[in-house]
């Protein structure tokens, strides 16, 4: 059984040896599809595990009450987010924290030293909705967000770019032409996910920020808020919660009870769910473009094949006159078609794995995670293809004539 | 029994319209450890004649017993087996398979019926032995003479221990110095190791290695003589 799996194998490589030129060529489209498939697979499961990590960050128990970015027709004159929300979300059952939000880039000097930075206008609940980690110092309280008190807190990267060195503690930083108080620095944490990067950014209190410094934000009324930032007790009764808000809103705006809501609350796990789902599609869609180029480099296999098929009728007459039954004809041809596809195959996951790492290691826009799973199933489709558009050309070679084919010149 | 026992062969290929009428009922009786030359015009039927009993081809109608088995009531794909053990073939054009060493062709038939890697070799090269060839067990055909290739077929014939050998225009390509070589060969395995040789050929002087002649016209056996 090894010994006649051995012997047509050789043949099959003599056969393919014969004709390098050719079969590398036709190796080339399975080639690029299985380096294709296995690629953008790598740089599919990447993309999907950077948005994981990004996420994972962000935290699936918040949720973002904003006013919408489309308006219903219906809604003429949405309300503002106010602080009236924030107080009416932080009376609903299941919410552990709610805070305001507004950010603007400011201009910011110490010293000679100056540099833009992202600024978030907030209050004490923020730091119930983050699990940010201090440096140094301390959170603001809720008397100096009472009191327009002048405090910052700064994110590392900031505190690196403005202080270097120094200890930024109790030392004065001007936003705006007005001067803080440097009180805590908070610990690096990576990449913050969408809208605000705490390391980036710094914090003030929101009453500070809209009074004393009242330019520079996307809205000029005091009262307004970009949005408010929820965290939620339990992911589970996520849904009931989200109800609740809207309808504590609903009442701050007095929205009559048939009245289109004139905000909009964004969960994040269903975000979650809406990306990890288009990032799905994606890797289909790249897996199809791969299986799309093993297709057509399946159909040179078949091209070639039945080239060969004719090219060596002649030998299939002499191999059938010393005893070799269409099965044996076949069963060569099939082999030789797979082989030549194998080959490809191998290559190609050679390459495809090649380039995947080369990404992971290299392009860090580009995030590649290498499948051991698309390997193999990329693999399997080449010997599947081999299989599969070979079948023709060695059943047709096996259904030649001894006499026919001896003939044949 | 005969060997090789032919009664009342038919063969009518039909092609459009036309039928042609390749064999009119030829029987022929072969004993085992015979040399026969098979002589007569091209389109005499003599090619029909050697495909048929060679197992590559079936008759319309007749029957051929070959060492007892009934070719006509066995199925073409079945064949395979029956010329593989019973029938050796040597061509005019050699037909050894290109980019492949002798030893390699001559092993080929063993590959088709399983025969173990190891005692294909040791075969194989007694085989090219018996054709004084085993120096050259290693080269290609194209780096062999034209004698040499049709002496590796020889070998491939012999290799089966098949009792027949059936060899058409086995020098139609040599020169008169490498015909005889072959024919001398020929006449050794017919004489030494009691091969049944069934010869095609149009040359006189080759058929008169034969020890009986049939010659065919028109479809027809038209003379059947053994020499002496």
């Amino acid at each position: 059984m090894i010994d006649t799996f051995l012997s047509v194998l050789r043949i099959s490589l003599k056969a393919i040896m014969a004709n390098k030129m050719r079969a590398a060529l036709t190796s080339l489209g399975i080639v690029i599809g299985v380096a294709a498939v296995i690629t953008m697979l790598a740089v599919g499961s990447g993309t999907q595990q950077n948005m994981n990590d990004r996420f994972s960050r962000f935290g699936t128990n918040t949720l973002y009450l904003r006013q919408p970015w489309n308006l219903d027709e219906s809604i003429t004159s949405p309300k503002d987010i106010t602080m009236d929300d924030v107080r009416a979300v932080r009376n609903v059952d299941g919410v552990v924290a709610a805070a305001p939000y507004i950010s603007s880039d400011f201009s910011v000097k110490y010293g000679i030293t100056s540099t833009s930075i992202d600024v978030l206008a907030t209050d004490t609940d923020i730091f119930k909705v983050y699990d940010w980690q201090f440096e140094s110092g301390r959170p603001f309280t809720e008397r100096e967000v009472d009191t327009y008190a002048q405090v910052a807190v700064l994110g590392a990267t900031v505190a690196e770019t403005i202080f270097n060195d120094i200890d930024p503690l109790g030392k004065t930083v001007i936003f705006d032409d007005i001067p803080f108080t440097v009180i805590g620095i908070i610990k690096k944490s990576g990449q913050g996910g969408w809208g605000f990067d705490m390391d980036e950014g710094t914090l003030i209190p929101y009453t500070t920020g809209k009074v004393k410094m009242n330019t520079g934000w996307s809205s000029q009324d005091r009262r307004a808020l970009d949005r408010v930032i929820i965290r939620v007790k339990d992911i589970n009764t996520i849904e009931n919660t989200k109800e609740a808000i809207s309808n504590a809103v609903r009442n701050t705006h007095r929205i009559h009870p048939l009245g289109e809501d004139d905000f909009q609350l964004d969960d994040m796990a269903s975000w979650i769910e809406e990306a990890k789902a288009a990032s799905k599609t994606m890797s289909i869609l790249l897996g199809i473009i791969g299986a799309v180029s093993l297709l057509v480099g399946g159909i040179g296999v078949m091209n070639i094949m039945l080239v060969s098929v004719t090219e060596r009728t002649r030998e299939i007459g002499i191999r059938m006159a010393i005893g070799a039954t269409s099965a044996d004809i076949r069963l060569q041809f099939l082999a030789e078609a797979v082989t030549l596809s194998c080959i490809g195959g191998i290559i190609g996951v050679l390459i495809g794995v090649g380039i995947s790492l080369f990404i992971e290691a290299h392009a860090t826009n580009i995030p590649a995670q290498l499948n051991i799973f698309s390997i193999f199933v990329s693999f399997g489709f080449s010997a599947a293809t081999g299989i599969f558009f070979g079948y023709y050309p060695a059943y047709k070679a096996s259904k030649l004539t001894p006499i026919d084919a001896l003939r044949y010149e | 029994m005969s060997l090789i026992e032919t009664t009342d062969l038919y063969k009518t290929y039909t092609i459009g319209d036309v039928s042609v009428h390749a064999l009119q009922g030829v029987s022929v009786s072969i004993e085992r450890g015979e040399f026969v030359a098979v002589m007569g015009p091209s389109g005499s039927g003599k090619s029909t004649f050697m495909n048929i009993l060679g197992c590559l081809d079936k008759p319309t109608s007749g029957k051929y017993i070959l060492d007892g088995i009934d070719v006509t009531a066995t199925e073409l794909s079945k064949l395979a087996g029956v010329r593989n053990r019973k029938i050796g073939f040597v061509f005019q054009g050699f037909n050894l398979i290109s980019r492949t060493t002798a030893l390699e062709n001559v092993e080929l038939p063993m590959v088709y019926n399983h025969t173990p890697a190891k005692e294909r070799k040791e075969k194989a090269l007694e085989a090219l032995k018996a054709v004084g060839l085993e120096q050259r067990a290693y080269h290609m055909p194209n780096q062999l003479s034209g004698g040499q290739q049709q002496r590796v077929a020889i070998a491939r014939s012999l290799v089966c221990d098949a009792p027949i050998i059936f060899a058409d225009e086995p020098t139609g390509n040599l020169d008169t110095k490498m015909s005889i070589e072959v024919m001398e060969l020929f006449t050794r395995l017919n004489k030494e190791m009691g091969k049944t040789i069934i010869l095609i050929t149009h040359e006189p002087d080759i058929a008169e290695y034969a020890g009986r002649l049939i010659t065919f016209r028109d479809g027809k056996k038209v003379s059947d003589e053994v020499k002496k």
